[in-house]
């Protein structure tokens, strides 16, 4: 890979975003299990607590703030685990690292009427 | 010897698997999209192959970044759907063809292409979502398969060349396995789409038709890109179109467009197929 931060808007998962988001990342991977996703609702702060992740990083996932957690390291395709445990639309997570409003989304961004 | 019946490109966005496990086929919003796939089942159901060669990869459901393998190939007996968060997808098991995947690690690793082995795993949308849009929800399904996983998550991921490469070997170990098994090889992913970033909700439609178009007899372009112009032609996921190399590269040079579709957008996604018989 020559320089992939070439690529307007557009933050390739390489080895820098990899090793800082991987605390979070792990967390969100363990929600593939059920008795994680429990542990997560029942107490959220102490489950993100186990995985040892930053103040920052926990602010950011208890904010759902889905822009933040990808400018931190995170990857969608982890972090989207959480949205199976407090339900978010694919769209609106889509909406939310675009910096738009929802309905501007999916009609600037995907063409829906 | 077997022999390769066919291949076929499509999308594997999982909010097709959704739609399908909700009963919102019929709906506005899909039934367009769910259409545009009969004929390409058809063919497949009267091609009737006894193995599905899967070329996909996985989303941080089975693999998670303490090891990510750029290529990795199923020898297992059975793979079973994987909780990707809302607990498994009630769709069967996929039975592995063992034989002619260990063949196919073979001759892989023997001509210094060294993939990693897979003995127990599961499988996420990835497989599922292709099995599905070319089978339908059978009780069982109608092919055995032998699922190949390729990195497009962690950068670097392999480049268009070296997927290239795979389906020229790939053709090879295939028509040496000796047996009269018919495959069919899916390549999955795409189209054009970006989940992340400022640019997310970025869809190419043009660039999509281009690649339905061009991917049979134009491919030559394709095949030489860099990763950087798929992630710029097709969006950062986009990028997953270079597994459809893997699948036209154990094809003929010259191969028959026998079905395409495309509808955009699925969920975030353009998505669409191909169908191609060697010529």
């Amino acid at each position: 890979m020559s320089d992939p931060t070439q690529i307007p808007e557009t933050p390739l998962f390489d080895r820098e975003r990899s090793k800082q988001g991987y605390r979070m990342n792990k967390m969100a991977m363990s929600l593939g299990k059920p008795e994680n996703r429990a542990a997560f609702k029942a107490d959220e702060e102490a489950f993100l607590d186990s995985y040892g992740l930053s103040a920052e990083e926990k602010a950011a996932v208890m904010a759902r703030d889905w822009h933040r957690m990808v400018a931190l390291g995170g990857n969608l395709f982890f972090i989207l685990k959480i949205a199976a445990v407090d339900p978010a639309v694919m769209t609106e997570i889509g909406a939310a690292q675009a910096q738009m409003e929802h309905a501007d989304f999916l009609k600037q961004r995907l063409g829906k009427e | 010897m077997a022999e390769i019946i066919g291949g076929v490109g499509t999308s594997h966005v999982p909010s097709i698997g959704i739609a399908i496990d909700k009963g919102l086929v019929d709906t506005p919003d899909w039934k367009p999209f769910f259409d545009g796939y009969i004929p390409g089942k058809q063919w497949m159901a009267d091609k009737k192959p006894d193995v599905a060669v899967v070329i996909f990869n996985d989303h941080g459901n089975t693999f998670f970044l303490d090891r990510v393998p750029t290529f990795a190939v199923g020898v297992a007996e059975s793979y079973t759907p994987v909780d990707e968060g809302w607990g498994p997808r009630a769709v069967p098991d996929f039975e592995g063809a063992v034989d002619l995947s260990w063949h196919l690690v073979d001759q892989l690793v023997d001509n210094h292409f060294d993939p990693m082995v897979c003995r127990e795993i599961e499988v996420d949308h990835g497989l599922q979502v292709p099995m599905e849009l070319f089978f339908g929800r059978p009780e069982h399904w109608p092919v055995k398969v032998v699922p190949i996983w390729v990195n497009t998550i962690q950068y670097p991921i392999p480049t268009p060349q070296r997927c290239w490469e795979m389906g020229k070997l790939l053709r090879k170990a295939i028509e040496s396995f000796p047996g009269d098994e018919r495959v069919v090889i899916m390549g999955t992913g795409g189209l054009s789409h970006q989940l992340q970033g400022s640019r997310a909700g970025f869809i190419n439609r043009e660039a999509d038709q281009a690649w339905l178009d061009g991917i049979a007899n134009d491919y030559e372009k394709y095949r030489d890109m860099t990763r950087e112009d798929y992630v710029e032609q097709f969006g950062s996921e986009g990028a997953e179109l270079i597994m459809w190399l893997v699948m036209r590269a154990a094809m003929d040079d010259k191969v028959e467009l026998k079905h395409k579709h495309y509808y955009a957008p699925a969920s975030m996604t353009g998505a669409g197929m191909v169908v191609l018989e060697n010529a």
